[in-house]
């Protein structure tokens, strides 16, 4: 992957209870919207079992908030929980590059990835992640 | 501002329905265009841009496509991709 193309592109952060959720779902988003979106996954607790990992977030969210932002995805529960304890241990800054997405987490996470993968603006990267909540499926 | 509307027909290659990996090509493509534009099939209308919508048309390999497009630089984009289509894959 060029280094300097992924600069470009909004990124995703993708928070679930699971590792292999969160890990699986990244290279799904990577096979439908191509290796352009930088693409985070922060899945499982801090040893290996299912639940969500404060620390892990919290990284997960500062790699990813680079120039172009990103947008994080959550599945639910202790997931959103971390990560909004995440934010309130970020600089300003940081947290402005970052849209929260109140979505489905694997409709979300492709329509968001494919919407990036067309160098949108971090607020159409969200708005498309939002757009899961209410498109119908077939 | 220009404003036009064009309208094109495209066939999906028979073994090629319009699952998340093409469908994600073809948003990428429409995404290029600053026309609004909608693709038709199955009695069903999705924005081009939305792969959510593109996904629930439910088209599979051989449907026919109805690609409309408005606005700025609209029959560039119904051509371009009507073009796209027939190779996706």
């Amino acid at each position: 992957m060029d280094p300097e193309s992924r600069n470009g592109f909004v990124g995703l952060v993708l928070v679930s209870h699971s590792a292999e959720i969160a890990d699986g779902l990244a290279k799904l988003v990577a096979q439908v919207a191509g290796p352009s979106v930088p693409i985070v996954a922060a899945g499982g607790g801090p040893d290996g079992t299912f639940g969500t990992d404060g620390a892990r977030v919290l990284g997960a969210l500062r790699e990813a908030a680079g120039s172009a932002g990103a947008v994080v995805l959550m599945d639910l529960g202790s997931s959103v929980l971390s990560v909004r304890a995440a934010l309130g241990e970020l600089p300003a800054e940081t947290v402005a590059q970052l849209r929260i997405a109140d979505a489905p987490l694997v409709e979300g996470a492709i329509a968001a990835g494919v919407t990036a993968s067309t160098g949108g603006s971090v607020d159409e990267v969200l708005a498309a992640a939002q757009e899961a909540r209410t498109v119908a499926k077939f | 501002m220009p404003s036009s509307e064009s309208e094109r027909r495209a066939t999906l290659p028979n073994e090629v329905p319009l699952h998340a990996r093409p469908a994600g090509d073809f948003v990428r493509a429409a995404a290029q265009f600053p026309a609004e534009i909608s693709v038709a099939a199955n009695g069903k209308r999705a924005n081009a841009k939305s792969i959510l919508e593109i996904l629930a048309l439910g088209a599979l390999g051989g449907t026919e496509l109805v690609i409309a497009a408005s606005g700025d630089r609209a029959a560039e984009a119904a051509d371009h991709l009507a073009g796209l289509v027939p190779q996706l894959g």
